[in-house]
């Protein structure tokens, strides 16, 4: 359909990717790649408890997608996963697109969008 | 005790067979208890000091009972013999089980050995996370050769110091309760550790620029909970199988004796796991799962000492007791001793024990009892002290040596970098290894990492871009 390459990358709530994952199915991206992942942004600081010592938790676990697409357009599957993945409270995560270059597959050789 | 085995079957030779076969049981049952401590103590380092704090635990097993045998045991013997009026010093007699075991000389090294180790074992958990392993070998040497070994001998076996027949127990006219070694084995431990963390610092970070602590969360609860529950099940052994005589040489069941000494020890720990976890939730906000595990340890220390003396009651109201100042107490020793104990020994093996050694003559049983509760009180007392003053001199003293021979702390380099690597060269969770760059080495081809890369005579290419 296009010849450009999108790199989807979304950081969600950990216990909302089998939510994203079914979004993803539903709008023909079934493909990613998901790593755990700590980060920072707009969700307040959790306290710790170790032995009656409190610490600050600030870094929160989050999943991180990655999701290349070609054929589907990228502003379709950024919408499937902010539908997804939202709950409305801060922490819910971000999207975001980036453009890719070139891609190949491994086993067939073959590039460009046919790879994705 | 030694046995000698009649060629007619009778009574006898059924009960010794009965009862060290239970004595056996009972010593892998304590065994297992390293696995306890391993776990309690892997769970509560930090991931980069795992492999070191399991080391410093197969170390007091291994080490120790070499030592515990060619030494320690007879050291324990020689110990009973000089503090008991009318007893000779016999150092060849303190060495008989090696030379003259008889029946059962060995099995009975066997069950002194497992508390041995014990006790050796406690203080690695308050020393972990930045103490040299070299100056940790020497001290695991030293607590199984000459510190723990002469506590048993002043208080158990019917000689020694504190025994009605050592020169304070004569003097007094009452014996020292200690049954299976609240204050000879765990007080031990947990006083010789809380020495060693004050001698060797706390760990860096522990404490900010003004003094106050900062918390080191340790890496897996899971680990932490389980050996507490694998100790817990090791206890049994511990405590139940003190109670070492089942059947008598008369063939009397000891039922009555096994059954107190099993109900208090499940009642204490029972106690004082519930009392760690309702302070735990009053002090916290939420009951917390690392004080409910301290705090079950606690309770069962509480009642080591204790649990065929008491009532069933006094065994709920140690373990009760024990477990409510676990969390004070660590926080005491943190906040006004500013001494980091990284697992709590103190708290959990070391005052535990003596406060429910110590509370014995008060939740007495009927006919436990000899003389006064004041008596057998001041008794308790002078027993508890007598075991503290000695275990913290002599850890102070071998710790001491320790530092001027080895140096009792790692670099603050390698303290960074965590004890696995800089001691041991390991990691305990390693992760990507396989076989990346391994066959490049000699090759010469490139290798994975993109480091220097040698060819065959050895000379080095810049980055890897070989020939």
């Amino acid at each position: 359909m296009s010849d450009e390459i999108k790199l989807v990358m979304a950081y969600i709530r950990p216990d909302k990717l089998s939510d994203v994952k079914q979004g993803l199915a539903e709008v023909g991206a079934p493909s990613l790649t998901v790593t755990n992942v700590s980060g920072r942004g707009s969700q307040p600081a959790k306290t710790g408890q170790w032995r009656g010592e409190e610490y600050s938790v600030d870094l929160h676990q989050k999943v991180k997608i990655e999701c290349v697409v070609a054929d589907i357009p990228a502003d379709e599957v950024a919408e499937a996963i902010c539908a997804a993945a939202k709950t409305d409270e801060k922490g819910d995560g971000k999207v975001f697109v980036l453009p890719v270059d070139e891609a190949y597959q491994i086993r067939t050789g073959k590039t460009g969008p046919e790879a994705v | 005790m030694s046995v000698a085995l009649p060629l007619q079957a009778g009574i006898e030779a059924i009960s010794s067979g009965v009862n060290y076969v239970w004595i056996l049981v009972v010593c892998f049952l304590i065994f297992f208890m390293q696995t306890g401590f391993a776990l309690l103590e892997a769970g509560q380092v930090r991931a980069k000091n795992v492999g070191n704090v399991l080391m410093k635990n197969m170390t007091d097993w291994v080490v120790g009972v070499l030592v515990f045998f060619i030494f320690g045991a007879a050291f324990s013997a020689m110990i009973g013999q000089l503090t008991t009026p009318g007893l000779a010093f016999d150092p060849a007699g303190a060495f008989g089980y090696i030379t003259d075991p008889g029946a059962a000389g060995w099995i009975d090294w066997f069950f002194g050995a497992v508390f041995a180790m014990t006790a050796a074992t406690i203080v690695s958990g308050a020393v972990a996370e930045r103490m040299n392993f070299t100056a940790y070998v020497f001290v695991a040497v030293a607590m199984t050769a000459v510190i723990y070994p002469a506590m048993p001998g002043i208080a158990w076996g019917g000689t020694g110091l504190l025994s009605s027949n050592g020169f304070i127990g004569d003097a007094l006219g009452v014996g020292y309760f200690d049954f299976a070694g609240a204050t000879v084995v765990h007080m031990c431990g947990g006083l010789a550790g809380l020495v060693g963390a004050k001698m060797v610092g706390a760990r860096a970070g522990r404490f900010d620029s003004n003094g106050d602590s900062q918390a080191i969360p340790g890496h897996s609860m899971l680990l932490a909970v389980l050996g507490t529950l694998f100790l817990a099940f090791g206890w049994y052994g511990f405590n139940v199988g003190t109670q070492a005589t089942v059947l008598t040489a008369e063939g009397e069941f000891m039922g009555a004796a096994l059954g107190r000494v099993v109900l208090n020890t499940t009642l204490g720990m029972g106690a004082g796991g519930v009392a760690a976890m309702v302070v735990s939730a009053a002090w916290q906000g939420k009951p917390d799962p690392l004080w409910t595990a301290n705090g079950l340890l606690a309770g069962l220390v509480a009642v080591t000492g204790a649990v065929p003396h008491v009532t069933w009651w006094g065994g709920i109201l140690l373990g009760l007791i024990a477990g409510a100042l676990v969390l004070p107490t660590f926080r005491w020793v943190v906040d006004s001793l500013k001494i980091d104990d990284v697992c709590g020994v103190f708290v959990v093996h070391g005052s535990s024990g003596a406060i429910g050694t110590i509370l014995i003559p008060v939740f007495a049983a009927p006919g436990v009892l000899s003389a006064g509760v004041g008596t057998h009180l001041a008794m308790q007392v002078i027993g508890v002290a007598v075991i503290g003053i000695w275990t913290v001199l002599a850890s102070i003293v071998v710790f001491g040596i320790a530092d001027a021979l080895f140096g009792l702390r790692v670099s603050d380099a390698e303290e960074e970098e965590g004890l696995d690597s800089s001691e041991h060269g390991i990691s305990a969770y390693p992760e990507f290894v396989g076989d990346s760059g391994a066959g490049s080495r000699s090759s010469g081809a490139v290798s994975a990492d993109g480091g220097r890369v040698e060819t065959d005579g050895g000379v080095a290419t810049d980055g890897g871009d070989n020939e």
